[in-house]
C-alpha cells in the first residue's frame, strides 16, 4: 500500500484520515504483505487446489419469488426514512 | 492521417427470473412502491447470507453457449467495492476470478462485410438499487427493489470499429439471447444497457489510443450518435490539440449530442475484486451442463433455411425467424394443421395485425399455438368463416385457454350443413328489400353483388359457406 493508493481510497470512500493514520495503515498492510511473502516460500506444488475453505458447493435455491417481510419491519431501525425510502445524505456524483 | 475507431462493449442485461439472484424477493417490480420487493439480504442487513438462484446459472450457461463460450465447469462469485448506497454492503457481488462464460464469438454482417466479435467474458452480477435525488433538499432517497435484480455483463474483445458494427453487435446479441428465453432485452425498458468503451488510432496502428467509457446507454440510435461524437472528439484532439485526452467515464447527452467528463475512469484495483466467502462455488456438473446444452435453441439462419425448405419465400421464413415466439407459432400451428403455407399467411396478417393493435412486441405472444392451427384448420374446412374466425382469434389473444371449435359452438359461428332452404329464405328477404342494388348488379356494377352477399352473410351471422351462398344468390338474382 503506497501513500498514493491509499489517497485514492480514501477519496472513493470518502474517508477523512490524519498523516498519523495514514502511516498506521501503510504499516498494516506493509506487514501483511510480509506475511504474504512467508506464505509464498511454502512450497505447495503437491497440494490440492481449493476453491473454497469450506467443504461447500453450489449452494443453490429453486428461482421463485416471495415476501416474507414487510417494509416497515425492515424500516424499524433507519435512522431516516420518507415516503417507503430509506434516507441517506445527499449523493449526487 | 487516417483515424481508426476501436471499440469495446460492456452489455448489462437483466434476466427473466421470477426473483433476485440471492435472495427471494421478486424480481419484478417496476411501478411498484419503494422498497416493497425487498427483504434482509438485499438490504445489506448483517448476517445475512446470500443463496444462489440456481437459474440465474442456468441462464448465464445458456447465454454462454448462445455466444459460442467455453463454460466455466468451477464458476465463482467474487465481491467488487462499490462507493454508493444503492448497493447498501458497499460492495456488488459479480464475479472476476471465474465468471460463468468465457471465450466466445458474434457473428455480424454489415455493408463492410462479414466478422466475428470476440467474446471476452459472461459473468453473473446483481443490479444495483436507485437512487433518487430530488425529492428533498441535501438527501438521496433510496430503493432497494432493484437491488439484487440478476444480470449478465458480456465482455466484448475491441473488435467493433464503427457506429454500424456496433447496431448489427447489440441486434444480434438481442436475437440470440431473446431466442434462448433467458431475457427481454428491450432497451427502452432498461432490460439491456450498454457500456461503450471507444479509443481512436493511426490506422494500421497497433497500439490502442485512450481509452473513454460512456456508460448506460440505453438506445441504439443513441449509441450510435454518440459513438460518431466520441470519434470525431478524439480526431480533432489528436489532428489538432484542442484538448488533452485522459481515460475517464463520460456522460452521453442525447438531447445535446455531445458527451461531458463525469470522472476518471476507475481501474480493477479501485475495485478490489476478492472472493466473496459467503456465495459458496458453483460446480457445474456433467448432468446440468448437458440439460442446459440441450435446451439451447437453433439458431436463426438454421430456422429460416428449414422454413424455406418448407416452401415459405425468403421474405416470410426471415419474418418468422425474427423471433423464437413466432418460430414455435409457426411450427406448432403448423404441426397441427398440416398447412405451413397457410399458417405464415395467418401469422404474417391477423396475428402481428392484432399484436401491432395491441402494442405487444413478438415476445408477449402467448397464443396457444395449437388451437392456432385448429382455428386455421376449421376455417380452410369451411366450418367457420373468415370473418367469424378473426373474431375468434382474437379472442384466442385474450384468454389461450379458448378451444377454437368450443368457442364457436357457444357462439352460433359453427357453419353446419347448411339448409339450402334456409339461405335461399334470407337471399330473397335481402333481395326484396334492396332492389336498387339488384338492378346495378344487373347493370353491371359488380360491387351491389358483395353489398347484397354481405347483407345476407350478416342475416346468417356469418354462419354459412361463403361459395353455396353465392350460388344461390346468383341463382336469385338472375331468375
Amino acid at each position: 500500500m503506497e501513500r498514493e493508493a491509499l489517497r485514492r481510497l480514501c477519496l472513493l470512500n470518502q474517508l477523512s484520515l490524519t498523516d498519523t493514520q495514514k502511516d498506521d495503515v501503510i504499516s498494516f498492510f506493509a506487514e501483511r504483505d510480509a506475511d504474504t511473502a512467508t506464505l509464498d516460500a511454502i512450497d505447495t506444488e503437491h497440494v490440492e487446489r481449493m476453491v473454497h475453505v469450506m467443504p461447500i458447493l453450489t449452494v443453490v435455491r429453486e428461482d421463485g419469488a416471495c415476501q416474507p417481510f414487510s417494509r416497515e419491519d425492515l424500516q424499524a431501525g433507519a435512522p431516516e426514512t420518507d415516503e417507503g425510502y430509506w434516507c441517506v445524505p445527499r449523493v449526487l456524483e | 492521417m487516417k483515424y481508426e475507431t476501436v471499440i469495446g462493449l460492456e452489455v448489462h442485461v437483466e434476466l427473466a427470473t421470477e426473483s433476485k439472484i440471492f435472495c427471494s424477493c421478486s424480481a419484478h417490480s417496476f411501478g411498484a412502491e419503494p422498497n416493497s420487493h425487498v427483504c434482509p439480504a438485499c438490504c445489506g442487513m448483517p448476517g445475512m447470507l446470500p443463496v444462489v438462484n440456481r437459474r440465474v446459472v442456468d441462464f448465464g450457461m445458456k447465454a454462454g453457449m448462445m455466444l459460442n463460450c467455453d463454460i466455466n465447469r468451477v464458476t465463482t462469485f467474487d465481491k467488487k467495492s462499490y462507493y454508493y448506497p444503492d448497493l447498501p454492503g458497499a460492495y456488488q457481488t459479480t464475479q472476476w476470478f471465474a465468471p460463468v462464460a468465457v471465450n466466445g464469438r458474434v457473428d455480424i454482417e454489415t455493408s463492410a462485410g462479414k466478422k466475428s466479435v470476440r467474446i471476452k467474458q459472461i459473468h453473473m452480477e446483481e443490479d444495483a438499487g436507485k437512487l433518487v435525488h430530488d425529492i428533498s433538499e441535501g438527501t438521496t432517497h433510496v430503493d432497494f427493489n432493484r437491488t439484487s435484480v440478476p444480470l449478465i455483463e458480456i465482455v466484448s474483445q475491441p473488435d467493433l470499429s464503427s457506429a454500424e458494427e456496433v447496431e448489427a453487435y447489440l441486434v444480434r446479441l438481442r436475437t440470440l439471447l431473446r431466442y434462448a428465453k433467458v431475457a427481454e432485452c428491450e432497451m427502452a425498458h432498461g432490460t439491456m444497457r450498454c457500456d461503450v468503451n471507444l479509443s481512436v488510432r493511426p490506422a494500421g496502428s497497433d497500439v490502442l489510443g485512450v481509452r473513454t467509457e460512456m456508460k448506460n446507454m440505453n438506445s441504439i440510435e443513441a449509441i450510435k450518435r454518440a459513438i460518431e461524437f466520441e470519434t470525431a472528439r478524439h480526431i480533432d484532439a489528436l489532428e489538432n490539440g484542442t484538448e488533452v485526452l485522459v481515460q475517464e467515464t463520460r456522460r452521453w447527452d442525447d438531447a445535446k449530442g455531445k458527451s461531458y467528463a463525469m470522472r476518471n475512469k476507475e481501474t480493477a484495483g479501485d475495485y478490489r475484486y476478492f472472493p466473496d466467502p459467503n456465495v459458496m462455488p458453483v460446480v457445474i456438473d456433467d448432468a446440468w451442463y448437458e440439460a442446459i446444452q440441450n435446451s439451447v435453441p437453433e439458431f436463426p439462419e438454421v430456422k429460416r433455411e428449414k422454413y424455406i425448405a418448407l416452401g415459405l419465400t425468403e421474405y416470410d421464413a426471415e419474418r418468422i425467424s425474427e423471433s423464437i415466439m413466432l418460430c414455435e407459432c409457426f411450427e406448432e400451428a403448423s404441426e397441427a394443421c398440416g398447412n405451413p403455407k397457410e399458417v405464415v399467411n395467418w401469422i404474417t396478417s391477423d396475428v402481428m395485425r392484432i399484436l401491432n393493435a395491441k402494442k405487444m412486441t413478438y415476445e408477449m405472444l402467448n397464443l396457444d399455438n395449437q388451437a392456432l392451427g385448429k382455428l386455421i384448420s376449421l376455417t380452410g374446412d369451411g366450418k367457420i368463416s373468415r370473418a367469424n374466425s378473426k373474431k375468434i382469434l382474437s379472442a384466442m389473444f385474450d384468454d389461450r385457454s379458448i378451444d377454437p371449435e368450443a368457442y364457436a359452438e357457444a357462439n352460433d359461428m359453427l357453419i353446419g350443413e347448411q339448409n339450402d332452404d334456409m339461405i335461399l329464405d334470407v337471399v330473397k328477404k335481402v333481395i326484396e328489400a334492396d332492389p336498387k342494388s339488384v338492378n346495378d348488379f344487373k347493370n353491371g356494377k359488380e360491387k351491389a353483388l358483395m353489398a347484397l352477399f354481405g347483407k345476407c352473410m350478416k342475416e346468417l351471422k356469418g354462419n354459412c359457406d361463403p361459395q353455396q351462398l353465392k350460388v344461390i344468390l346468383l341463382e336469385c338474382i338472375n331468375g
